[in-house]
């Protein structure tokens, strides 16, 4: 497995989900240590999403999907380990948002546009922690203060729509981490920003995984995003795990071809220095062969 | 709420318009009220008789007189005169708004809310046999006249199985002495197979389209979000999902309501419901222009103000709308 030998937080083994007759995970099996980030990376349908959703109990709710084999272990805030799939609904639920978190590509189609953004990170905390109205919206604003959200107090009362990508994604942070969670779940969240939004969601998320003392899953297929905050790499294609590892050892010396291609298709500046076309790489030429 | 005001004027501009043009088809229609009131006479002095009704009536005035002056009475509440019913107008009217709007506002709320409830279980489980039974129900609603819906609730309920009263909006042997519970007791169960009559139709209609909303809603991202948060069911499917998905309800509901009420007049003629849409019916065999005048004003105001109504909830329902205020 490469890594998180000792003590994971999440261990993930011999997972297969199947869409009908199409498997979208096959035996796929990996762990995630403890206050560290965790990139899962791979091209579009390779299964990371699923892989995401998996651990939610969120993939067969309102699907076709079905869990074939394999187990989920996850150590929870109380020390115990369970396996989250013979987990009851009921149980998920108070896993979910409280224990395990997370935040999606598209912080506006995320969010519900008929209510506040602080009536909705109030009915994570109100729903986790019994808080009342009132100590809610004190949390509510300290999370805003946390991920800085300048006029947090005004953004309380503001919907979704009148707010910028970027604070909608801090907004989906702040309603992640409400209830100090021991696992995030990242859904490619800075695809939807702007390049510069990018690096300050990027910065702020390592800064409050440090203070937070929180895991994170990191699903990506940027390799530069990778570079920048991962502690540890899962390279997935087609349903499979193709590699995992630490991120230097992946960076310097990676095993897989796909990942060696992956890595090679971060654009550098003066690559196209007197090509007429793009280059091609060699799991685009493997394809086109096939 | 300047745009509310906006609103309210224009729906203002709106009746007045209205007006005008029922005032005009009715005035461009062959034959009068004198016409029917004097179909009976003969011998030579019938023309006399006529033109003297007319004067008497303001027939003879010139077309833009008639309209002025009408409109300047219609502002001040006065409909005019019935010559059928000998009476003014507005007494006629008066006591038959209360049945209408009753049929039909239960009408709407029957249609609505079982409509919205059905529509909502089964985009829970999009391809049980309860979806599509209901698919298979919404095409029979759609299919069924509403007339042919009243004779047949008439025949099976009220002829067969004897359970509901099938004509009137009381027992006529309902003792005077009774309370106000007994009353209101004795209407609804007049009012039972009326309202399912007219409502039937809308309810199959709004069945499907919170079934097509709430299957679009539940793919939504947000839906994914509350799940992730831990929610259960209930919450995600009323709270999240439900107010997202009867914004287009609501919309339908503002230019149903026209269409509704048009419904009412046969339902209220098959159940005899004394209603507006009663009214309206012996008024154009009689040819009372002004009866009929003044029940297509308030009809038409009443949708107007159903359209105002729908514009205001929409603006609660969804926030979005008031940045765009109109």
């Amino acid at each position: 497995m490469g890594i998180g030998s000792t003590q994971p937080l999440l261990s993930i083994r011999n997972l297969t989900v199947r869409f009908g007759t199409f498997t979208a995970l096959d035996n796929l099996s990996f762990n995630l240590d403890s206050g560290k980030t965790t990139a899962v990376v791979g091209e579009s349908g390779s299964g990371k999403s699923v892989t995401a959703l998996s651990v939610m109990g969120l993939v067969t709710l309102g699907t076709r999907a079905e869990i074939d084999a394999g187990e989920i272990l996850f150590e929870r805030k109380d020390g115990s380990t369970i396996d989250l799939l013979q987990c009851t609904e009921r149980e998920m639920r108070s896993i979910r948002g409280n224990e395990i978190s997370m935040i999606f590509q598209e912080p506006l189609t995320s969010l519900n546009p008929v209510y506040t953004t602080g009536d909705q990170v109030m009915e994570s905390i109100q729903l986790h922690q019994g808080l009342t109205r009132r100590s809610a919206k004190d949390k509510a604003l300290e999370m805003f203060e946390m991920v800085r959200i300048p006029r947090a107090e005004k953004v309380l009362t503001d919907y979704p729509h009148q707010l910028s990508g970027g604070m909608r994604q801090r907004v989906m942070i702040a309603m992640a981490l409400s209830c100090d969670p021991k696992l995030l779940i990242a859904d490619e969240p800075t695809t939807a920003l702007d390049v510069t939004i990018q690096a300050q969601m990027l910065g702020l998320m390592k800064e409050l995984q440090d203070q937070t003392g929180a895991s994170v899953m990191l699903i990506t297929h940027d390799m530069g995003v990778v570079a920048e905050v991962a502690d540890d790499i899962v390279v997935m294609r087609r349903s499979k795990v193709v590699e995992t590892g630490n991120v230097y050892d992946i960076f310097e010396k990676p095993e897989a071809n796909y990942t060696r291609a992956l890595l090679a298709s971060i654009p550098r500046l003066g690559s196209m220095t007197g090509k007429s076309e793009p280059e091609l790489f060699d799991l685009v030429l493997e394809a086109n062969e096939r | 709420m300047k745009a509310i005001a906006v609103k309210i004027f224009e729906s203002f501009l709106l009746i007045l318009a209205v007006i005008v043009f029922n005032f005009v088809l009715i005035y461009l229609a062959p034959g009068d009220v004198v016409d029917a009131l004097s179909g009976g006479a003969f011998g030579d002095g019938r023309e006399e008789i006529n033109q003297l009704i007319r004067e008497q009536m303001g027939l003879d005035q010139p077309f833009h007189v008639q309209l002025i002056t009408y409109i300047g009475n219609v502002l001040t509440g006065d409909f005019g005169f019935s010559p059928i019913g000998n009476r003014p107008v507005i007494e006629m009217i008066a006591p038959r708004i209360f049945p209408t709007l009753l049929l039909a506002l239960c009408a709407l709320a029957f249609a609505v809310i079982i409509g919205v409830t059905i529509g909502s279980i089964a985009a829970r489980r999009p391809t049980s046999f309860f979806s599509g039974g209901l698919t298979v129900f919404a095409l029979i609603g759609f299919a069924m006249p509403v007339f042919w819906t009243g004779i047949l609730l008439v025949l099976v309920f009220g002829v067969w199985l004897d359970w509901l009263p099938v004509s009137g909006m009381n027992n006529l042997r309902l003792s005077s002495s009774a309370g106000f519970v007994e009353r209101a007791l004795d209407t609804a169960r007049h009012l039972v197979l009326p309202t399912i009559s007219l409502g039937v139709i809308f309810l199959a209609s709004y069945a499907r389209l919170s079934r097509a909303s709430m299957l679009e809603v539940l793919q939504s991202d947000y839906i994914r979000t509350a799940r992730a948060k831990g929610l259960s069911e209930g919450p995600v499917m009323i709270k999240h999902a439900l107010r997202n998905a009867v914004i287009p309800i609501i919309t339908v509901l503002g230019m149903e309501f026209g269409v509704l009420l048009s419904g009412a007049i046969l339902v209220e003629t098959v159940f005899n419901w004394p209603g507006l849409g009663r009214l309206a019916f012996e008024a154009v065999l009689t040819r009372d222009t002004n009866v009929l005048l003044a029940i297509l004003t308030m009809v038409s105001a009443t949708v107007i103000l159903a359209n105002l109504v729908t514009d205001i909830a929409y603006r609660l329902v969804d926030p979005r709308i008031r940045i765009g205020d109109v």
